[in-house]
């Protein structure tokens, strides 16, 4: 009896375990992806990836973090800033149509993600301060 | 009361540690101050050439190239080096002199930079096509005697004074085609 019990119990560790890990790769939480995607995003009324992708990079250093890599092509920068915490992030800027484009940023701060609209409400507002446009919300 | 003042400041750093600043997305005037010290202006060069002459002098420097975006004008570079230092090294002693124990001081470090090349903007909102903007940024990750890790951002004034007064030779050197 003790015998089985013990494999029960183990069993369910093992399993409790798997769980957090595969939600902890999917990043499962409470809110919908779309949720996270609309206040990790904006829509700018450009064309230019090119002044977009480069005023992201200036932005970025301006806040003091210092530039991982960069991509053309796929649109993306990543940095990290290191204070007596560490945050990353990655800035992906792709068309959306129309002569607009759509910025994402994804950030954590030290091992969790930062899930608080408001910081990203604020990056935007400093990357709009330097490519001198308005972000609108995403569709 | 030692123990309380203890436990206190323990918990002090432990919030400290853990907590994202409110706005940690807003760029400050602090900030922008720190933007005139980390750049430099560059005239009559162009974008490829301004690039070649940064990748050439942080080679110099002993810098390993990480990662690069020509497109975007971004460098990114690191190296690895001692960060002893004998002021450290005898406060450490003093200190485990005085507790007993072993205090762990600055082993070695991974020194990582990001360098990108701006054009500068005219009153029209065009790109100049021979005035660039250069800025460097530096952290360093310090491992101490005891493995454990700090990390900072590197903002001495005289750094960037150093790094571009080297930058201005490089420069020089890549216009001439030396």
């Amino acid at each position: 009896m003790k015998r089985i019990l013990m494999i029960g119990l183990m069993a369910s560790v093992f399993q409790l375990g798997c769980t957090t890990t595969t939600g902890r790769v999917l990043d499962i939480g409470e809110e919908t992806q779309l949720q996270k995607r609309t206040y990790e995003s904006r829509i700018f009324d450009t064309a230019d990836k090119e002044k977009v992708l480069r005023a992201t990079i200036s932005t970025l250093q301006d806040l003091g973090f210092v530039i991982d890599r960069a991509d053309f092509v796929l649109g993306t920068v990543s940095g990290t800033k290191y204070e007596r915490y560490q945050i990353k992030v990655t800035v992906s800027v792709r068309p959306k149509g129309n002569g607009r484009l759509m910025v994402r940023a994804n950030a954590q701060f030290n091992v969790e993600p930062i899930a608080d609209p408001e910081q990203y409400q604020d990056f935007f507002s400093s990357l709009e301060k330097s490519l001198f446009l308005v972000a609108h919300e995403a569709d | 009361m030692t123990k309380k003042f203890t436990i206190l400041v323990v918990t002090i750093l432990v919030i400290g540690c853990s907590t994202l600043p409110h706005h940690a997305f807003l760029v400050t005037p602090e900030m922008l101050a720190q933007r005139q010290l980390e750049t430099r202006r560059y005239d009559g060069i162009k974008e490829d050439d301004l690039l070649l002459a940064c990748a050439n002098l942080l080679q110099d420097l002993g810098f390993q190239l990480e990662s690069s975006e020509p497109r975007l004008g971004v460098l990114t570079v690191n190296k690895q080096r001692s960060a002893t230092n004998a002021s450290e090294i005898i406060a450490s002693v003093i200190l485990a002199m005085l507790t007993g124990k072993p205090t762990p001081y600055s082993k070695d470090q991974s020194i990582r930079a990001a360098l990108v090349v701006s054009p500068v903007y005219g009153s029209n909102g065009t790109a100049s096509s021979d005035s660039y903007y250069v800025r460097i940024t530096v952290q360093r990750l310090v491992r101490r005697t005891d493995n454990s890790v700090y990390v900072e951002t590197l903002r001495d004034p005289k750094l960037y004074e150093g790094f571009y007064e080297k930058l201005s030779k490089s420069v020089f050197i890549e216009a001439q085609k030396i």
